[in-house]
Formats: C-alpha cells, sequence, structure tokens
C-alpha cells in the first residue's frame, strides 16, 4: 500500500509536471507566432482582397434549431460581411419554435424546386427556400435528426462554393473575418485545407442587429473564467499547435473547410457528440492516408463571438458534453495512435489528447485522493504537500497570466486596463476553485458516455442579441 | 537559489520545490509588470501621437509646399512617422492631379530615400516595413528596391516586395515580377503574385500578353489568368490565339478575357469554346457568354444546357435565367432540345431566381388544351415533380434517414 501511494504520488508529480511544461513551450510558440502573424499582415491590405477578382466563392453553412431570437439579426449581419463573393445556406434543423417563419417574414422567402443532390446523407428536407431580397440566401427546412452534425451536412449537399465555412447561428462573426480566415489559405492554397478562427466570448458585450457593438468583459464570475479558458486555448493552445501542423480541432462555432474535401470525408459524423473535432480528425485520417502534403491552419485575428454558458448547470452540461465528444472521438481513432503514418497527429497529438486532455480528470481526482491518503498516513510530509500545492498553483496561474499576456500584446480587445485588471485577477482564482469544478463535470461525462447517456440537454440562453442595446 | 538552502536548511528535496514556486512567483509578477507598464507605456505613447499629429495637421499645407522646412520635423522620429502616415494615406487616395504635390514633398523631404536605403540595407521586419511603405508612394523610383527584395531568401520578405510593388500600380513594377515568375525562382504565394500583377498592368495588358507567348508550364497559366481580368477589346485577334491554345487552363483563361473585353469577335469564339473538351473551359466560355448583351448567345447557351457535365448545365440555365425577358420563349426552345436534364436545370435556375412565380402565370392565361402555353406548363409541371422525384432518389441512394 506504502509502496503503491509513494509510486503513484511519484507518477502523478511527473505527470504535473509535464503537462504545465508542455503549456509552456505552447505559450512561447505561440507568442512567436502571434508577433510573426501580426507582422505578416502588415503587408496585406483587405480591402484588396476584397476587391481581387481572384478571391474564391465561400458558401456560409448556418445550423439552426430554435433559434428565433438570433436569427433575423444574424442572417442579416451574414449577409452584410465583407466578401465579395458570398453565399448563405441557413439550415432549418427542425426547429420547434418560429425560426422559420421568421425567416419567411424577414426574408420574403419562397419556396424553390431546387435540384437537390444528396450527396451526404442527412435527415429528409422538406423544402427548400429562396430569397426575394436576397438571392445569396437559401433556407434548407428539414426534419431534425436531433444533431448539428446532420444539418450541416444538408447544408454542404446545397453549397457551390470551392470553400465553405460553418457558423453557429447564435455567434457574431466580426465583419472582416472572413476576409481574414481566407488570408490564410491564400498564403498557401495547395497545403492549406482548412482553417479556423479565434472564438470569443460574446457575454458582457454589447450587441444591435447581430452586430458587436462594444466589447465589454461579462459581469459574472463563471463567465469571466471563461473568457481566460477561451484565451488560453485558442490564442495559445491552437495557434502553437497550428505551427506544428498538428491542430486536432477547429471551432464549430466558427471554421473553414475545402468543400471538396468534407465531401470526401461524407461530411459530419452524424452521430459524433464532438463533430467539430471528430470532423477535422477524420480530414488528418484522410489525408494521411492519401499521402497528401497539407496544412490545417489557425488564424488568430478572424473573430466569432460566441455565447457562453452563464449559470453553472449550464456549465456542467457544456463540460460533460465536450468530454464525452472528446472519448467519441479518440476512441474510433484509437488505431492512429503512435503510427508513425499518421505523422505528428498519430505520435504527437493523439497520446497527448488521451494523456493530458482526456485522461486528465481521472489522473487530478486520482492525484487528489493519494496525496491526501499518503498525507494521512504520514507517508507525505504536510511541508512537502503544502510546497506541492503552492507550485501547482504558481505555475497554473502563471500560464492563464501568459494567455492574457498574449491578449495584451496581440489583439487587444480588453481596451480599459480595469478589465484587464479583473481578469488577471481572474487568473488567480481559475485554479481554485473552477479547475475543481471542471474536474467534476468533466468526470459526468466520462460516466455518462461510458453508461451510453449521449443525449445533448439543452443550455440556458440570455439571448445577447436580441437583448437591449445599452448605451454605449 | 542558493539563499533558498540558506534560509530552509532542512528542506532537502523540497528546496527544489521552493526554488520552483519562487521562480513561478517571479514569472507572474514579471508578466503583471510588463502588462502594467506597457499599457502605460502605449497610453502615453497615443496621448503624444495625438497632439503631435494635431499640430502636424494644422502646418499641412506648409509642410507640403515647404515653407515650413523638413528639417523640423524630419529627423525627429514621432513626427517623421505622422507626416509620412499621412503622406501615404493621402498618395493611396489621390488623383492623378492632386499626386505631384505630395510625391514632391515625399522627395524632397527625403523620406523616399530613407525608406529605398532601408529596404535595400535593413533586414527582417524593418526591411519588410520599408517595401510596404515603399508600395504605398506609388513612385518609379521604388520599384528597383523592391525588385531587388524578390531575391530575398525570407518568403516574408518576397511577399512584401511583390504585394509592394503591385501596390505601386504601374506597368514598370510588374516587369520584375515576371521576369522572376519566368525564371522560375519566384516562390511566392500565387494570390499575391496575381494580384500585384492585376494591379500593375491594368492599364496596359499588352505587357502580359507579350510574357505570356514567351512563357510556358504554370507561368503561362498564371499570367492568362491575369490576363483574364485586365483584358481590354483592344487585345483584338492574338485573343483567339490563346482561344485555341494547347493548355486548357490558358483557354479558360482566354473565355474570362473574351467576356470581359468583349470585342466584337467574342460571341463567334465564345460559341466554339462551349463546346470545348474540357468541362471548365466550356464552363468559363458560358459564364463569358452571359456577359455578352446579344440575341445570338442563346443557340450555344442552349448547346450548353444540354452539356454532359452537370456545372456546364447549370452554369448554363443560370445564363439564360440571367436574360430575364422572353423566358416564355427561352422554355419553348429548351423544351425543343428534348433533353430532360436540360430542361431539369433551367426550371432548377427559375425555381431558385425566383422567375418561375411569373413564367407560370404567363403561361396559365394562354392555358386552353392543345395551345402552346398549355403543352409548355405541363412540360413544366411534369419537370417540377422529376426534380422532386430526383431530389428523393438521392437521398435514398445517400442513404438518408
Amino acid at each position: 500500500m506504502h509502496r503503491w501511494l509513494a509510486l503513484s504520488n511519484n507518477t502523478l508529480f511527473v505527470y504535473y509536471l509535464l503537462s504545465n511544461l508542455i503549456y509552456l513551450i505552447l505559450l512561447v510558440t505561440a507568442i512567436f507566432r502571434n508577433t510573426w502573424h501580426r507582422h505578416r499582415l502588415a503587408s496585406l491590405r483587405l480591402e484588396r482582397v476584397k476587391i481581387s477578382p481572384f478571391t474564391p466563392p465561400i458558401t456560409l453553412i448556418v445550423p439552426a434549431h430554435n433559434e428565433e431570437m438570433f436569427i433575423i439579426d444574424n442572417v442579416r449581419a451574414l449577409l452584410a460581411l465583407d466578401y465579395p463573393s458570398l453565399e448563405l445556406v441557413v439550415v432549418n434543423d427542425g426547429s420547434r419554435d418560429n425560426t422559420l417563419a421568421e425567416l419567411r417574414r424577414s426574408f420574403q422567402l419562397r419556396t424553390a424546386r431546387l435540384l437537390y443532390i444528396q450527396e451526404i446523407p442527412s435527415a429528409p428536407v422538406r423544402e427548400i427556400y429562396t430569397s426575394a431580397t436576397d438571392p445569396r440566401l437559401i433556407v434548407i427546412d428539414k426534419d431534425s435528426a436531433g444533431s448539428k452534425a446532420d444539418a450541416v451536412n444538408a447544408g454542404l449537399n446545397a453549397a457551390t462554393s470551392p470553400y465553405v465555412c460553418i457558423v453557429d447561428a447564435d455567434s457574431i462573426l466580426e465583419k472582416d473575418s472572413l476576409l481574414r480566415i481566407m488570408a490564410s489559405v491564400f498564403s498557401d492554397p495547395q497545403r492549406v485545407v482548412a482553417a479556423g478562427g479565434i472564438v470569443r466570448v460574446l457575454n458582457g458585450c454589447q450587441v444591435s442587429g447581430g452586430e458587436l457593438r462594444h466589447v465589454k468583459l461579462p459581469r459574472g464570475s463563471l463567465e469571466v473564467m471563461q473568457v481566460i479558458e477561451y484565451l488560453r486555448a485558442f490564442l495559445i493552445g491552437r495557434e502553437a499547435w497550428a505551427h506544428f501542423n498538428a491542430l486536432p480541432i477547429i471551432s464549430g462555432a466558427f471554421g473553414i473547410f475545402g468543400t471538396d474535401l468534407v465531401r470526401q470525408v461524407k461530411g459530419y459524423r452524424t452521430r459524433a457528440v464532438g463533430e467539430d473535432f471528430d470532423l477535422v480528425m477524420r480530414l488528418h485520417r484522410h489525408l494521411h492516408d492519401q499521402g497528401k502534403d497539407y496544412h490545417i491552419s489557425f488564424v488568430p485575428d478572424p473573430t466569432c463571438w460566441t455565447e457562453v454558458p452563464a449559470d453553472l448547470r449550464s456549465l456542467a452540461r457544456q463540460r460533460a458534453r465536450w468530454q464525452k465528444g472528446l472519448l467519441d472521438t479518440l476512441w474510433p481513432n484509437r488505431d492512429m495512435l503512435f503510427r508513425p503514418r499518421y505523422g505528428r497527429i498519430g505520435c504527437l497529438i493523439l497520446p497527448y489528447m488521451w494523456l493530458f486532455e482526456f485522461f486528465a480528470p481521472v489522473v487530478e481526482l486520482i492525484g487528489y485522493s493519494t496525496i491526501i491518503l499518503a498525507l494521512v498516513l504520514g507517508l507525505l510530509g504536510r511541508q512537502f504537500f503544502i510546497l506541492f500545492l503552492i507550485f501547482g498553483y504558481a505555475f497554473a496561474t502563471l500560464i492563464s497570466i501568459g494567455s492574457v499576456l498574449l491578449e495584451e500584446m496581440t489583439y487587444r480587445r480588453y481596451t480599459d486596463w480595469r478589465e484587464v485588471a479583473r481578469l488577471l485577477l481572474y487568473c488567480l482564482f481559475e485554479h481554485f476553485p473552477y479547475r475543481q469544478m471542471t474536474l467534476i463535470w468533466r468526470l459526468q461525462g466520462i460516466w455518462q458516455y461510458l453508461r451510453g447517456d449521449l443525449r445533448w440537454r439543452e443550455m440556458k440562453r440570455t439571448g445577447i442579441s436580441a437583448g437591449p442595446m445599452p448605451n454605449v | 537559489m542558493d539563499f533558498v538552502s540558506r534560509l530552509f536548511p532542512e528542506l532537502g528535496f523540497a528546496r527544489l520545490i521552493v526554488e520552483a514556486i519562487l521562480l513561478s512567483l517571479l514569472g507572474i509578477f514579471l508578466l503583471i509588470a510588463f502588462i502594467a507598464i506597457r499599457r502605460w507605456y502605449r497610453g502615453r505613447y497615443f496621448q503624444r501621437l495625438n497632439e503631435r499629429t494635431f499640430a502636424l495637421r494644422s502646418q499641412w499645407d506648409g509642410i507640403l509646399s515647404g515653407t515650413v522646412p523638413a528639417r523640423s520635423w524630419r529627423l525627429k522620429r514621432l513626427d517623421c512617422e505622422i507626416v509620412e502616415s499621412i503622406l501615404l494615406d493621402n498618395i493611396e487616395m489621390a488623383s492623378p492631379q492632386q499626386l505631384p504635390p505630395l510625391l514632391a514633398c515625399l522627395r524632397a523631404s527625403g523620406l523616399l530615400d530613407l525608406r529605398i536605403h532601408q529596404a535595400r540595407a535593413a533586414s527582417g521586419w524593418k526591411r519588410r516595413t520599408a517595401l510596404v511603405a515603399l508600395g504605398r508612394t506609388r513612385t518609379r523610383e521604388a520599384v528597383p528596391a523592391l525588385a531587388e527584395a524578390l531575391d530575398a531568401p525570407a518568403e516574408e520578405t518576397r511577399i512584401a516586395a511583390v504585394r509592394g510593388l503591385g501596390r505601386i500600380g504601374l506597368w514598370e513594377a510588374a516587369i520584375p515580377i515576371v521576369d522572376h515568375l519566368l525564371a522560375g525562382d519566384l516562390t511566392v504565394p500565387e494570390h499575391a503574385v496575381k494580384n500585384a500583377l492585376a494591379s500593375c498592368c491594368r492599364d496596359s495588358p499588352k505587357i502580359l500578353l507579350r510574357y505570356l507567348k514567351q512563357s510556358t508550364g504554370p507561368a503561362r497559366e498564371l499570367l492568362a489568368r491575369v490576363l483574364a481580368e485586365v483584358a481590354t477589346s483592344d487585345l483584338g485577334e492574338d485573343l483567339i490565339l490563346l482561344a485555341t491554345d494547347g493548355d486548357p487552363e490558358v483557354r479558360a483563361s482566354a473565355a474570362r478575357a473574351l467576356g470581359n473585353a468583349q470585342p466584337s469577335f467574342a460571341l463567334s469564339v465564345l460559341s466554339v469554346m462551349v463546346q470545348d473538351k474540357e468541362w471548365f473551359v466550356r464552363i468559363r466560355a458560358v459564364v463569358a457568354l452571359a456577359s455578352i448583351d446579344h440575341h445570338a448567345r442563346i443557340r450555344p447557351l442552349l448547346h450548353a444546357l444540354c452539356d454532359s457535365n452537370r456545372h456546364v448545365r447549370q452554369r448554363a440555365a443560370w445564363a439564360l435565367g440571367q436574360m430575364g425577358s422572353n423566358l416564355d420563349h427561352t422554355l419553348t426552345q429548351v423544351v425543343e432540345t428534348q433533353d430532360n436534364y436540360a430542361l431539369q436545370a433551367f426550371i432548377s435556375e427559375l425555381e431558385r431566381s425566383g422567375a418561375i412565380d411569373s413564367l407560370v402565370e404567363g403561361l396559365e392565361e394562354h392555358r386552353e388544351q392543345g395551345s402552346a402555353g398549355g403543352i409548355l406548363l405541363q412540360a413544366l409541371t411534369n419537370c417540377r415533380k422529376k426534380i422532386e422525384q430526383a431530389g428523393q432518389a438521392s437521398a435514398a441512394a445517400a442513404g438518408g434517414h
């Protein structure tokens, strides 16, 4: 027992050090990458890209399920995006509210018997509509299959552009975000097959007519914690992994893909819990199988703003779902693990995801238990125990502050110094007690997955876009 | 970290952890201090920038005419940055009449020479910044320095040089790009090269044509693609030569060029091109035909509507649908082709554009049995059913739910 506890504690100590060291390497890489990217942008004039005849068309696909609160403003905002050649496909995924009625009324939709070839399977399409007010808008009304993936697949069948951009119906894209995200494709169109932009927290921001008017930090502590998490995940994690050409995920809220490539892999997996992660992993697999030289990139400046859970219950559900999605994708791709054929994905990313993402809550739980047990049994000095806790806390906080630093050095969306001070203050609380709460929710997710409970649980939404516009 | 051992001699292995904690705390302190100092410094910088911009703006006419001597602002770093920024913004927006005094100021103050020197002598981001600024000057003198940067080892520098040459927008700026392209040593993203060439050759597309004749392979395809965007009708029969080129990419670009330039022979050449053996050439020809406002385009478009390739059919349907008036007459001709796929593509396009409703209304007015309107209406109704069935069949084939 004593030997086992000592071994367990030593292993956990190494595990913890390793995971933080990896993040430290990612932080340094991300600082370098972000600086390089900003310098590179200096010679690029977006207005020239906008008027260029060589800029390829894009189809925006917006799956919408019970989105009556947001849909009209957001469709208007999407149609107003700065991009020379745009097609917008809204997929009404069996909404039970007035999503379709609102769309029909606002955009004067009319039924159109278009030749719709279902290359990728999806639930039956009831009707296709075109708009009398904007010929770029197509609305597909379909039965719900209970997943966003199925709705996107229906949209993919209707897309006519060489690139598709998947956007959540409750998210807000900045006006130049498409031009910015496509800049990464222009840099190497033969190799760049997909690109993701940054997703930021919309809560607290002032929104009017589907457009972001003023960036502000949310008031609630829970939401500010998520701001830090998103900054760390995108500005450090995604940026650095993309630098090593090993980006494992493009957020489902905002990403572009080569249309033909997504069709080749048969679109999203309908039953996937984390459909965005699943798609990117299948793209990696497909492209490696074909021996293609490719790059899946991340661009830190095109921004998508999305609402995050504001209450504990919704956050718990979201985190549990993310953990289920992780396992749901890692398990079918387990054959890629440690296979040199799959390059960095098989030998670096998948082991990392298993070890430091999926098993993290389990290891952490075991860690807390064995350390406390060792302390009670006198195997661990109280002094060492306290020092180790302080070190863990300080090191993790350092990484969190690093993500705020990166935001400060690069995009500075939070301009008021009081907001930055708040962000820094919350960095101190992120690793206690917030981290421990997410640990429990993630464990719940694993438990639900193992029990076969893959239900999508509704999240409470505040309806930011529909809210009154405060004075700016 | 020896002081840790001195302070806590009894720590042993835990000494390492104490050191790690202290390092982490130091890191946290440094990061927060860096953020705070950076914010404070930037706040001050922007305040000064604001003040100096206001001051320099108030003497702007004097700066431009030289009555405020250049030495009063040129050797002060911030003032120099502000004046250059204002000058370059104005140059980019200036009409040909407004340009001379702005360029005179740029030259007389030595700002242009400074940037040329930096573009040649500096390295890294400083060089790239100079290249971007040089591009914005729109001056011929900047071209040699930008051209030299095309040979830079760093890709970012080459990209900045290509973009800079593109911004100059003069045909002289296109020459070094094309020379490097033909020599095969220009490794820069294609999109940047195409945009730069299009910007430089917009007023003199003949330069591209001259180089196109000497080039081969991918460089030739790229030049043809750019030429397609800037072509004018005075390129004359050279466009016919390109339309019969052995490279399908060049033929496709020639079709686009014919659509953009619309020389007198465009219609007859494009009518042949809709029968090209490559589908993407046929598509380009169809799109080009759509832009030519002439009744004779209907015949080749109807031919394209019966194409074996679905994409060509859809484009042809779109082109026919664009014609707007006399849709019932066009429908009659489509029905006469007796090609079901052609009819489906056409009806589907009418559904997409919303023109179907007015067409059906018009036909229902002549609904009597046996009349042409009745027959067309029947054909149209049958076709709409078939489109629906085709959708269901594809869903079943794809294994939909």
